[in-house]
């Protein structure tokens, strides 16, 4: 048994090697065939001709008035019978007794045997030849008529070539044709193959399984049920984290209004301490809800093609940062945004879910007074967003690793998750953008910024050109 | 002011309800789409918060029948959603404004006053915001009963800022609000406008520029 990855490496040469082996197999018998088919008339005409010169002479054999046996034949007649183009012709004439009676005296005999007229190879002075012998009933003579074997060897030659350059060229048709019907036998593969490489990693719509041929038309199914269970699952956790979040928001809203309230009813300074400590770890405990949701919804948005489209950059901050105008003002700082027009192919919620998070970092690590710059534009092919606060920044030692789930820096305040630039890092990869953590304008505080791959913006002038 | 709650969460609702009970609303407080249909044909309310995930019909389904039925009650939707098209889908349906869960008390309320404030203007023909009154038919403003001398355009400013108190105005909004038929406004107008009003108004209120988005009023603090 070949090992399975033998017949795994490709059906072309399989096909290849199954239909080339035996084509050329079948016709080098048909060569051979066609040779030995081809030859045999040839020897038998040449032999015939032979013994017709032997009857001949045998023929012009005569018994003078002595009654010894003589040939009769003139000089001339002798030239003619020997000349020949090509071979050297032999004779000899030998009488009941086997005396030489004419011709080549040293030329051979084969025995006439059962059938008169008998045929043999041999040589003469050191030249292979051809022989035939008759032996007359009447006169008991025999005669025996040799050629060089010149004309046969051509021949044969002849016969050869032209046999073996039929069939080669007949061979290399076949193998072109063969060629061709497996490569137009295989074109359906081969689209499908495409179809499939072209295909995005995100992309889970079926193939059409009518463009594929009946044979592959199973793994065609295969694959689709594939994808279907994947989409599935895929929507089946996209539905779990929904209600998820419909599940945890609703007691967290409760429990935090309720405690809002509480605190403003409640009179003793000591108990409205700890009603504010329990207050803040319920807007803590919602905060690291909703990126844990966040995150487990950017994973299974890999599979969720549907949700990519062209996003407006600028529109897109312009709303997550008046989302945070409130925080802002209650932090005392000053949030602007600077935005030029920038577009460009993503999950709009995802990218907000980013800059959401950015803003919400740079509200907990700028100090009061401070500010905080969302801007966003397009510089040649690429559309950035970028978050610039005045705040206390991120050492150069941690920038590496800030990105990574529940890490918290050295000066990291105590309501950080430690998920928010995770967040922001797997946003980034899911759209190929390029997360790029700097200090902030004069090496102090930091700048978080995303690069995109930039889609045409609609010409417009500049939003918000002048600052309010 | 008359608000309908319709809740289905008991601890959500009961903060809700004493939230604005204390901020001087009369509440009711149901727990079904149901509930609030027969609520809202029996009596009438100034304002209704209406959480979208209610059992049943949820909360959409019932703003969607109101408007249908050419009730204008104010709504303000409550969501523990949070995606774009959810925002879009509810106010597209005519909820007037639109809260995430969890929500800060004191947005709430802002919000609530903020959907009356705006309900009124067509009602009435006085705007209340902290001490300031705004006296919508003869166009003219007092501070703690004290008239403020506002040119016409520094006075439709206000109006604009007052009925959108508490959020950002965009400097567009306000320009469209100034300019009249035959007359442009330059966005450095806008600026100057503001900086006149904000000397008028004094300590009473609070115009902060939100660099780069436009202006927000609020009620100055202690």
């Amino acid at each position: 048994m070949k090992p399975a990855a033998e017949y795994a490496t490709s059906i072309r040469r399989r096909l290849l090697a199954l239909l080339v082996v035996p084509a050329t197999l079948v016709l080098l018998a048909g060569t051979v065939s066609d040779y030995l088919s081809n030859i045999n008339p040839v020897r038998n005409a040449y032999d015939q001709a032979l013994a017709d010169a032997a009857l001949a002479i045998a023929g012009h054999v005569r018994k003078d008035e002595s009654g010894k046996l003589g040939l009769v034949l003139p000089a001339e007649a002798i030239t003619v019978l020997r000349a020949d183009a090509v071979d050297s012709i032999y004779f000899r004439v030998s009488g009941p007794d086997g005396k030489f009676i004419a011709g080549d005296r040293d030329l051979p005999e084969t025995i006439v045997g059962k059938g008169n007229r008998s045929f043999a190879n041999t040589k003469y002075r050191g030249v292979a030849i051809r022989l035939v012998s008759y032996r007359s009933e009447a006169t008991g003579v025999t005669t025996t008529v040799a050629e060089t074997l010149n004309k046969r060897e051509r021949i044969r030659t002849q016969l050869l070539s032209t046999v073996l350059w039929a069939d080669l060229l007949e061979l290399a048709a076949i193998l072109t044709l063969v060629w061709l019907g497996v490569s137009l036998a295989l074109q359906p593969l081969q689209l499908l193959r495409e179809q499939i490489a072209k295909r995005s990693a995100r992309d889970l719509e079926p193939l059409s399984p009518t463009s594929a041929p009946v044979e592959v038309r199973p793994l065609v199914d295969a694959l689709n049920r594939l994808f279907h269970t994947i989409e599935e699952s895929s929507r089946a956790q996209r539905q779990f984290v929904e209600s998820a979040t419909h599940q945890l928001r609703t007691p967290l809203a409760g429990i935090q209004a309720q405690l809002e309230l509480l605190i403003g009813e409640e009179e003793r300074p000591a108990r409205r301490e700890r009603l504010a400590l329990m207050l803040g770890a319920t807007r803590r405990l919602s905060h690291t809800t909703q990126q844990l949701l966040a995150l487990a919804r950017s994973e299974h948005a890999t599979f969720a093609h549907a949700d990519f489209q062209s996003v407006d950059l600028a529109g897109l901050a312009e709303s997550c940062a008046t989302d945070s105008v409130n925080n802002a003002i209650a932090a005392d700082i000053d949030l602007g945004v600077e935005l030029q027009p920038a577009v460009v192919h993503g999950v709009a919620w995802l990218i907000a879910e980013a800059v959401g998070n950015l803003i919400d970092n740079a509200i907990t690590y700028t100090p009061r007074g401070g500010s905080i710059t969302v801007a966003c534009g397009t510089r040649g092919d690429t559309a950035f967003v970028e978050v610039t606060d005045t705040g206390i920044g991120i050492p150069l030692d941690e920038r590496d690793r800030v990105t990574g789930r529940f890490f918290r820096g050295e000066h990291s305040r105590g309501s950080g998750s430690g998920l928010g630039l995770a967040i922001v890092a797997d946003v980034a990869r899911l759209h190929n953008a390029t997360l790029t953590i700097a200090s902030g304008a004069e090496g102090s505080g930091t700048s978080v910024r995303l690069e995109f791959r930039a889609l045409p913006t609609p010409r417009q002038q500049p939003r918000a050109a002048s600052a309010a | 002011m008359r608000v309908l709650v319709v809740e289905d969460d008991q601890v959500v609702g009961d903060a809700v309800q004493r939230a604005l009970t204390l901020d001087g609303f009369a509440v009711d407080h149901v727990d079904s789409a149901e509930r609030a249909k027969a609520a809202l044909q029996a009596e009438s309310f100034d304002l209704a918060i209406v959480d979208i995930g209610l059992p049943k019909e949820d909360g959409m389904q019932l703003v969607k029948d109101w408007r249908r039925k050419g009730r204008s009650v104010p709504v303000l939707m409550l969501t523990a959603r949070d995606g774009l098209s959810d925002r879009v889908n509810a106010l597209d349906l005519g909820a007037d404004d639109y809260l995430t869960k969890p929500f800060q008390v004191a947005e709430l309320l802002a919000r609530c006053r903020a959907l009356v404030r705006r309900a009124n203007r067509a009602a009435s023909s006085v705007l209340l915001f902290g001490s300031l009154k705004l006296d919508l038919a003869h166009k003219e403003a007092s501070q703690a009963d004290t008239p403020l001398d506002l040119t016409r355009r520094e006075w439709s400013i206000l109006e604009c800022l007052v009925l959108n108190a508490g959020r950002v105005v965009s400097k567009e909004k306000l320009m469209s609000a100034v300019a009249s038929w035959n007359e442009d406004i330059s966005p450095n107008a806008v600026e100057v406008y503001v900086s006149r009003l904000r000397s008028k108004l004094g300590d009473a209120v609070v115009i902060r520029v939100i660099r780069g988005l436009g202006y927000r009023l609020d009620e100055a603090r202690g």
